[in-house]
């Protein structure tokens, strides 16, 4: 029973950070109707800009956060503004090619300049514990946790709440619409990509103080965006955090009863049968 | 050009391509056979993607199962090579029927998704499995002699072409590009469209196999992560719509300029291959997003003009 | 004459909207039958259940004396049910001979089996229908009146026994409505027994051998297109009660 809460405990930390990690994801699925292939590589960009962060400046990972994200935002911004603005209006199939080619491309160049070391970043607060009624959570790791839920809420506030935010849903709406009243479509997809990217890449300097980080995690991160994204469904915030923590939980339980090896088979399994049985989602609006 | 005169004239290709291995260096017969092995992958896509329109980002689950039934057969059974290969075609197939029949009813990007979870489902399944070697994965015994890959993997892409030639102009064929052009007047037309979707991702589904066991016998090494290799999914499909989706040659003539200009480049400078196909994607897709083919139609006409006209299509 | 279509009390509910409430009708064989009524009145739904594109909630729909609840549409069409979308639905890079190729190779009972008999037969309808010159041009090259010609054609090279039409004449001024008027009595002329749906009046009028009138989903009247036509309830369904 302790072992399950723990268990529980673990999944449930991990599964926030997977939110924060398919976040970025579905804002740009939702705005721009772009499945970005190489979201994953953006995550694992925001990791080494942790990492760099941390070990040449000496600065604390999180408080680092806001710097990757900006870093993040810029590269996005000016992916969107100088290669997608160029194809986003075509068939939805290229933009799927053409996020591809960036993935590969960007992986390529982390590779050269990075090495393919593996690394990590550790803090010096790196193995301190606390106690949850019996469940031991790594500091770290429950700081990351809520970090992602706070990045979570201040997205979808910004949305909501702010002139920005609105410009970018109802872009999303309605192009047509949105050009009468005076919105510049690219500048808009540009911001809203590097919205996006900002996200990947904080979820990526999160992920570096909690896991091991080579230039091509990148791949598998995408996938299991992917996952968590449909998993929870399209519409908004709440699904992904949904999703997230389920993800998170179910994997948990996985390694624990059936075997840590059988992870992929089990969230992938779900993704697949999500989509053959629910397409929304499990929280989405049935269509 | 009408397609008998065009098959007429790959015949002649075949014929003079399988001279190659009594003149050509043994780089330049290995650099074939992967290129054919390509060609295979993209010409079958073709078939699933380009005529019946449906974008599956998991074929590389036939490429697998393919070889690690030739593995399977081989190092555990202790099966002739045919056998190995009749066991990774049966396996194709059943995935291709029982798998198949529920993911093609998913449209466009769903579609999409549905099948590169599977490809994911499928490598970590068979990572966990004893028979399969887990992890580790299988050796093969060693043949020697690239010869004999070199011709079967032509073999195979003429097969392959072949078939796709057929469909082009049969009932078959028909049925598949109506359900790609619209799907909902194909079935009120009469064209049983589950059958016709799950019978060509079979078809699909045995070449892609094929081409997988050869693969896996030629390079006698077998893991989950090079069999079920997620990346030659996005390979194939580029290779496919690049060289022209929907056509009898498009596809193989893709996968060769392409594979050829790779491997160009790997030999300047040798790392620069990985980084070779994502610009080209990147670029191509900007400047070409319909392919070969419509750019050298297209380009007759509207010269330079055609990569501004495409931006301003597909830009913003 | 016996009855090649009989809709009996077919019903047809979208979670709470009830689209269809309890409608029979039937077509008899080489007859013309026009189905008309005010926007929205759930006229292309009716024909959707009778084409299989959708199912009934309630109710049965009889082709040929055989009840076809549950038969997909595909299979409609091989049984000899053909249809024209109100929205075209032309296969757009397919080349106008290819589109009606596709309902030749397919269609009533199977179709043609080889590629060249289709072509010879899609020829056929097309000079039918009068659209033989582009046979070579791209479906989504067209134009308005052109691309119903294609859409006529498509569905008459699946052989139906029972054509349905939906709206093609909407959009098409007095000379090409005449046209569309003689090409659709010609069909008739085949054997073809038709059910059309129409918003122009005079078309329907001249057309029909029988008429009758859906409102909000109900069978309103239904009889010869002049008593149908003058009859009091229907007049206040298109034009509103008259305010004494």
């Amino acid at each position: 029973m302790q072992l399950l809460w723990q268990i529980i405990v673990n999944g449930v930390l991990l599964g926030g950070l997977y939110a924060l990690m398919a976040l970025g994801l579905v804002l740009i699925w939702g705005v721009l109707n772009i499945v970005n292939l190489a979201h994953g590589a953006l995550i694992m960009l925001g990791a080494y800009a942790g990492y760099y962060l941390f070990t040449a400046a000496g600065i604390d990972p999180f408080a680092a956060l806001p710097i990757s994200m900006l870093v993040l935002f810029l590269i996005g911004y000016a992916i969107q503004r100088g290669i997608l603005n160029l194809v986003i209006r075509g068939p939805m199939f290229n933009t799927l090619l053409i996020t591809f080619g960036l993935e590969v491309v960007i992986t390529y160049l982390a590779q050269v300049i990075f090495s393919a070391d593996f690394r990590t970043v550790n803090p010096p607060y790196a193995g301190a514990n606390f106690e949850l009624l019996g469940a031991t959570v790594p500091f770290v790791r429950m700081l990351a946790f809520v970090l992602a839920l706070g990045l979570t809420l201040v997205l979808w506030l910004f949305l909501e709440h702010t002139r920005i935010g609105r410009g970018i849903r109802a872009t999303a709406q309605n192009l047509v619409a949105a050009r009468l009243y005076g919105v510049n479509p690219r500048r808009v997809y540009a911001l809203t990509f590097g919205l996006g990217s900002a996200l990947a890449g904080a979820a990526g300097t999160l992920y570096g103080v909690v896991s091991q980080i080579n230039p091509y995690i990148g791949g598998a991160l995408t996938a299991k965006s992917f996952a968590i994204a449909i998993i929870g469904g399209l519409d908004n915030s709440l699904n992904v955090v949904v999703g997230g923590l389920f993800l998170g939980i179910v994997e948990a339980l996985t390694a624990l009863y059936i075997g840590p090896t059988y992870t992929d088979v089990v969230s992938f399994g779900i993704l697949v049968l999500v989509l053959v049985v629910r397409p929304t989602g499990l929280l989405g609006r049935t269509a | 050009m009408r397609l008998g005169y065009q098959l007429a004239i790959a015949a002649v290709a075949v014929a003079a391509l399988a001279t190659l291995p009594s003149w050509g260096s043994a780089v330049i017969v290995q650099f074939g056979t992967s290129a054919l092995i390509l060609a295979v992958l993209a010409q079958s896509w073709n078939i699933i993607g380009g005529y019946t329109g449906y974008a599956s980002f998991g074929n590389s689950v036939f490429y697998g199962l393919g070889g690690y039934g030739v593995a399977i057969g081989m190092v555990q059974l202790h099966w002739p090579f045919a056998a190995g290969l009749a066991l990774g075609i049966a396996l194709a197939l059943a995935f291709a029927f029982l798998i198949g029949l529920p993911v093609l009813r998913l449209r466009g990007h769903y579609f999409a998704i549905a099948t590169l979870g599977l490809a994911v489902v499928m490598t970590a399944i068979v990572s966990n499995l004893e028979i399969a070697g887990r992890n580790i994965g299988l050796i093969m015994p060693l043949v020697k002699g690239d010869t004999w890959f070199y011709e079967g993997s032509l073999a195979l892409l003429a097969a392959t072409t072949l078939a796709v030639a057929w469909i082009s102009r049969s009932r078959f064929g028909f049925g598949l590009i109506a359900i790609r052009e619209n799907e909902g007047a194909a079935a009120v037309m009469g064209v049983n469209t589950t059958l016709n979707k799950v019978l060509a991702f079979a078809l699909c589904s045995v070449f892609t196999a094929i081409a997988g066991g050869i693969h896996a016998y030629w390079i006698t090494f077998l893991d989950p992560e090079s069999a079920f290799d997620i990346g030659l999914n996005v390979r194939m499909i580029i290779m496919a719509v690049f060289g022209g989706p929907g056509t009898v040659f498009g596809p193989v003539l893709g996968a060769f300029v392409l594979s050829a200009i790779s491997e160009v480049l790997a030999s300047k400078v040798t790392s620069l291959a990985s980084i070779f196909f994502g610009v080209v994607i990147v670029i191509a897709v900007i400047f070409m997003p319909r392919g070969f083919a419509d750019l050298v139609r297209r380009f007759r006409q509207s010269g330079w003009r055609y990569f501004q006209e495409n931006i301003r299509a597909h830009g913003v | 004459m016996a009855a090649i279509l009989e809709a009996q009390k077919v019903t047809k509910r979208f979670h709470g909207l009830v689209a269809i409430n309890d409608v029979s009708f039937s077509v008899d064989k080489g007859e013309i039958l026009g189905l008309i009524g005010p926007n929205g009145a759930g006229k292309t739904t009716l024909i959707n259940l009778v084409s299989g594109t959708l199912a009934p909630t309630a109710g049965t729909v009889i082709f040929e004396g055989t009840p076809i609840n549950g038969v997909p549409a595909y299979h409609r069409s091989r049984l000899g049910i053909g249809r024209t979308f109100q929205i075209m639905r032309p296969f757009p890079g397919l080349t106008v001979l290819d589109n009606v190729a596709v309902g030749a190779l397919f269609g009533t009972a199977g179709g043609a089996r080889k590629l060249a008999e289709a072509e010879t037969q899609a020829h056929r309808w097309l000079a039918f229908v009068g659209l033989d010159k582009r046979a070579g041009q791209r479906a989504d090259a067209l134009g308005g009146p052109d691309r119903k010609r294609l859409e006529l054609a498509k569905a008459l090279a699946q052989r139906p026994k029972l054509l349905l039409l939906d709206e093609v004449m909407a959009g098409l001024n007095h000379v090409e409505i005449e046209e569309v008027i003689a090409v659709i009595k010609k069909v008739r002329a085949e054997g073809i027994s038709i059910l059309v749906i129409e918003h122009v009046m005079k078309a329907i009028q001249s057309l029909s051998d029988r008429l009758i009138v859906i409102h909000h989903g109900e069978m309103l009247a239904e009889g010869k297109p002049q008593e149908v036509l003058t009859d009091a309830r229907v007049v206040e369904a298109y034009l509103g009660r008259r305010r004494s």
